[in-house]
């Protein structure tokens, strides 16, 4: 990989296939050579791994998109006769990749960033191999690259803050750098990004200019690599560098606060031209006091809207909700007319809520039984239920129970997030009437 | 990068719980009491969706608990729920702070006592540089340091990890009531 850089760079104007098919040749011999590597403690994690084959399935299918064509593509190179790859290649083999259910927002929702980050975590061949995979596969389709490289970008920078929940291993954080460094720099080679790296390394020779104690000279190391194991961490020392411990463990240090560094950089917006540290933790000090007082700006307008810190989020939402989607939802009207009149003299919220609950069940399509029987409750004993904080409390908590909440909470959100600052008029509707 | 909005429904939700106590209590609150309930309820709320995994929600829940006034600590077991608000604040109250300033200070005293020894005899411009940047990066991260809660006990790897899990709720929180407010806006028109 190291070695392809030079070369990389000298040949700018070969087309994007040539590009890529020069560096998936050597990541093939490369990825042979991690192999030989990482037999050693497979075999330790050969048994973590195998718990961990729905996942990797759920990785594989993300990844390769559904072409059975780049199975093989997979295969190959791992045919190899180490019998500590046996195992695991066949744990890989039996992968049904053909038969993909995971969608390609695997990255994006919340459940599989465990999936996502457990195999960063426990195994460091997969995710060498999906490099090899996704190279390939950027052959293929040039179209899907910067959607994957943006996942795995993205599945990169969350599994940062996603990490401690599943942080079984010891050495996780450390395989999981060099995972994601690894995957990182595949998929900017893959995508002609050859500067990435470079300045990684640049900038991390360059740091340790500046902190060398002995006297020596720092080049560009060729032949920079790092081995995890459980118990401790091997760092090869870099060519002409210093090998002693407080240098060593220096530099692991600091090429620790890079990365992490670099991660800030995609999320704190304007980051990016920024490039040293001192600058970059200064946009983020800014940027962190403003989104504090963003905060408290906001408690201030929600404490002077709000004279009794009443939240009736259903009602809030519904009238966004119907504001905005009167149109999808054209029956809705009715039958809220129809729920309205019994419940003229009742408390506006449970209106809101009964006949928020049939909106859902119309517009979203979904046989919910809790709302129908909320809607009953709400008609059997209206006198009986108090006060409108109960009748909150209640609903929120059935609203959680069900499917339903999270349905509608998503589209509120994407109805509220998208139209912030957007002052859209009331149209006419039954409850304006009755809100007290 | 949007935070993901599990993520902020769940605070959604904790947020609400926790205001419901204050909507349900008799006593008028001036518009300052009622921006610090808010306020604070949030916090909370956001730390709680974290689960005491992070050091700053940690802090967090602390700053909410030994708030002078009962009511805050019944807010905070209000929203983290019984069994969980034990465990964490078991890890907030018997892990957290002393351990960490104690380290903290025993560290800080062994790098003034060696740390005289260790500057480089090279070319005066050079060292100068090299010295500015890092009095540069340190001042700084001392700002940060001072903005994270909890950031006194970290050290530099960790207080840039938190950082990020920080600026991602925050951004989370600040979305939810952004919605909220215009919300209540137009909920209050006439």
């Amino acid at each position: 990989m190291n070695n392809a850089f030079p070369e990389i760079l000298q040949c700018s104007d070969m087309t994007v296939l040539e590009r890529q098919k020069a560096p998936l040749q050597r990541q093939q011999e490369q990825l042979q050579q991690q192999e030989k590597q990482q037999q050693s403690y497979f075999s330790e994690l050969r048994g973590v791994f195998s718990n961990q084959t729905s996942h990797v399935q759920g990785l594989q299918g993300g990844l390769l998109s559904g072409d059975s064509l780049l199975c093989d593509m997979v295969m190959t190179p791992q045919a190899k006769p180490d019998p500590g790859l046996e195992t695991a290649r066949s744990e890989l083999g039996n992968i049904d990749i053909a038969g993909m259910g995971f969608g390609q927002c695997g990255y994006v929702n919340g459940p599989s960033f465990d999936m996502n980050y457990a195999i960063y975590r426990t195994s460091s061949c997969p995710p060498a191999v999906v490099a090899a995979a996704v190279a390939t596969e950027g052959v293929e389709a040039k179209g899907k690259e910067s959607v994957e490289s943006e996942k795995l970008g993205s599945a990169i920078g969350r599994e940062s803050f996603k990490k401690r929940k599943a942080d079984k291993l010891h050495c996780s954080k450390v395989v999981a750098e060099d995972d994601s460094k690894r995957i990182k720099a595949c998929a900017e080679e893959r995508e002609s990004k050859i500067t990435g790296p470079n300045t990684n390394k640049s900038s991390s020779s360059n740091n340790n200019n500046k902190k060398q104690t002995s006297t020596e000279t720092s080049k560009e190391n060729s032949k920079f690599s790092k081995v995890q194991k459980p118990d401790y961490i091997h760092v090869r020392a870099r060519r002409g560098q210093a090998t002693d411990r407080h240098s060593l463990a220096e530099r692991v240090r600091r090429e620790k606060i890079s990365e992490r560094m670099k991660y800030l950089q995609d999320l704190v917006p304007g980051c990016n031209k920024i490039t040293g540290k001192a600058g970059m933790l200064d946009e983020i000090t800014s940027y962190v006091q403003s989104l504090q007082q963003q905060v408290e700006l906001l408690s201030m307008k929600l404490a002077a809207v709000n004279p009794k810190l009443d939240f009736n989020i259903d009602n809030l939402f519904a009238k966004q909700l119907f504001a905005s989607c009167t149109t999808t939802f054209p029956t809705v009207g009715m039958l809220s007319e129809m729920a309205n009149p019994p419940y003229l003299q009742f408390n506006p919220v449970q209106q809101v809520v009964s006949c928020r609950e049939v909106e859902m069940g119309m517009g979203m399509g979904m046989e919910i039984n809790s709302p129908d029987m909320a809607l009953q409750r709400t008609i059997n004993a209206p006198l009986s239920i108090p006060d409108a904080s109960f009748l909150d409390s209640s609903c929120l908590a059935q609203f959680q129970s069900s499917a339903a909440w999270d349905v509608e909470l998503q589209n509120l959100y994407n109805v509220g997030f998208d139209q912030e600052g957007s002052t859209t008029p009331f149209p006419s509707q039954p409850f304006t009437g009755t809100k007290s | 990068m949007r935070p993901p909005s599990s993520l902020r429904q769940e605070f959604l939700k904790k947020w609400m719980m926790g205001l419901q106590r204050y909507s349900t209590s008799k006593k008028n609150m001036s518009i300052l009491e009622r921006k610090k309930a808010i306020k604070l309820s949030a916090d909370v709320a956001i730390a709680s969706a974290r689960n005491g995994t992070t050091c700053w929600s940690r802090a967090l829940i602390a700053n909410g608990y030994s708030k002078d006034g009962g009511d805050d600590k019944h807010l905070v077991e209000q929203i983290l729920g019984p069994e969980s608000e034990r465990l964490i604040m078991k890890k907030v109250l018997t892990g957290g702070a002393s351990v960490c300033n104690k380290r903290m200070r025993s560290k800080k005293i062994l790098k003034r006592s060696c740390g005289i020894q260790r500057t480089r005899k090279f070319a005066p411009q050079v060292a100068l540089a090299s010295s500015i940047a890092k009095r540069l990066v340190r001042k700084r991260t001392q700002i940060l340091r001072s903005l994270i809660p909890g950031g006194e006990f970290m050290n530099d790897v960790t207080l840039i990890e938190e950082t990020l899990d920080y600026i991602i709720s925050l951004r989370a929180q600040v979305d939810v009531m952004r919605s909220l407010a215009s919300a209540s806006e137009l909920a209050s028109e006439p």
